[in-house]
């Protein structure tokens, strides 16, 4: 093999490693990002329909009018709580246990 | 042109409705088409009008109509409405038994204030009059609704604030996934990642749009607020309260009634010490409210009943009222 066709497959063996730690942390990103994601629709459901959970609400006028238009944030909360018993579980998936 | 809105406020058993309802009379006869509108859940316009009224408005003579809003109808009507929306848009509704918290809302603490602000908000556009007249429910009552706009306005941007990072979450994630979908009892829909296709977001904005007209409706010109009262040190107490609380929401206190007031020629020994106090009182408000013009009111030996009476009250006690307000 030549020095050249050596340092070539050095290089494309280099780029590999750097792309595949590059997607990790791109996926660690994302995953980041999904989970923020899902915590602020969870705390954005939770508080427009604290109203019929007994907590602090905003204004009843205003959840009043979002209703209508929160027909899956209904459905988080739906899950939500269905899913409370197991908690400790969830907590495990949280760290790919 | 929209209507000017005058709100008489003040404790209960003052005499609001009775300076509310001559007011309008007044003004009515002035040449002004005057509504005269109690929010009062405890009605008794059509009592000092002398005439049966209802939820529609009723002429009372030429140039006056009148109207009593049932509350608790107005409250019922805007959470069926609710519910209605929400049953057409879908079918959780069945499974969480919503119908039954919206009977609890109807009885829950504050809807009464809600009901009463949509009812200024509506009333704040007709435009078939030049004078609406408003007789509030007591004080306490009509302060909280002064102030909802601004706690509305507090709770919308810090909803919409929240709104605009999951939108911005989602764009984020899209470029990486490519677009959500929710799948809710097997319908399958691309959730909105801008605010031009999120109707949550758009309901906020629309909610805020709300708030910050009626706001500004409040503190504007349009809009008048006079407070009834009586000569007592206890009553101007209360008035000192009212008018921190209404200048809080960036709104002018116009004017102070002092209703009931004693004008005796020979006044009684026992009466004495009220004379000198509704004088004490009087004084206070002067110095206190230098730029608020103050009524007298007299107190009056039979409670008015009927346009005629309340005509009178305004002609002799009131009248400068018109050249104020114009």
């Amino acid at each position: 093999m030549s020095l050249r066709e050596a340092l070539a497959k050095a290089f494309r063996k280099l780029y590999c490693t750097l792309d595949s730690i590059g997607c990790s942390m791109r996926e660690a990103a994302t995953s980041l990002i999904e989970q923020e994601l899902m915590e602020e629709e969870h705390v954005f459901a939770l508080i427009t329909t604290s109203l019929f959970s007994g907590m602090p609400s905003p204004p009843t006028d205003i959840v009043l009018r979002l209703l209508p238009h929160m027909e899956r944030e209904i459905a988080l909360m739906t899950r939500k709580s269905e899913e409370f018993d197991d908690v400790f579980s969830q907590t495990l998936a949280r760290f790919d246990i | 042109m929209p209507s000017r809105m005058f709100f008489f406020m003040g404790k209960g058993g003052v005499g609001k409705t009775t300076v509310a309802s001559a007011f309008a009379v007044g003004s009515a006869r002035s040449g002004k088409r005057t509504l005269v509108v109690s929010i009062d859940p405890a009605h008794n316009l059509g009592d000092a009008l002398d005439v049966e009224l209802s939820g529609e408005p009723i002429m009372v003579e030429r140039g006056l109509w009148a109207m009593e809003v049932d509350l608790e109808r107005a409250i019922s009507s805007y959470l069926e409405d609710c519910s209605a929306r929400m049953k057409n848009t879908y079918r959780h509704l069945m499974v969480l038994n919503l119908d039954r918290y919206f009977d609890l809302i109807k009885k829950s603490p504050g809807i009464e204030e809600y009901a009463l602000l949509e009812v200024i908000k509506e009333l704040s556009k007709v435009e078939d009059y030049d004078y609406i007249v408003v007789d509030t429910p007591p004080t306490g009552i009509t302060i909280r609704v002064f102030s909802m706009p601004e706690i509305s306005l507090i709770w919308a941007n810090g909803l919409l604030e929240m709104r605009r990072r999951i939108l911005s979450k989602r764009r984020m994630l899209e470029n990486v996934r490519g677009p959500f979908y929710s799948e809710i009892e097997g319908k399958r829909e691309k959730l909105p990642s801008a605010e031009e296709e999120d109707p949550i977001t758009k309901e906020i904005m629309a909610y805020k749009e709300d708030m910050l007209r009626i706001r500004q409706f409040l503190s504007s010109k349009l809009a008048w607020v006079g407070v009834v009262t009586t000569a007592e040190e206890l009553a101007y107490a209360e008035t000192k309260r009212i008018y921190e609380a209404l200048r809080d929401q960036n709104i002018a206190l116009r004017a102070i009634f002092l209703n009931k007031y004693l004008q005796l020629e020979s006044p009684p020994p026992e009466l004495q010490g009220k004379i000198q106090e509704q004088e004490r009182v009087f004084a206070h408000l002067r110095e206190a409210f230098p730029r608020v013009e103050i009524f007298k009111v007299p107190l009056i030996r039979t409670s008015p009943r009927g346009t005629e009476m309340l005509y009178e009250i305004y002609s002799q006690n009131l009248h400068r009222l018109e050249a104020l307000v114009a």
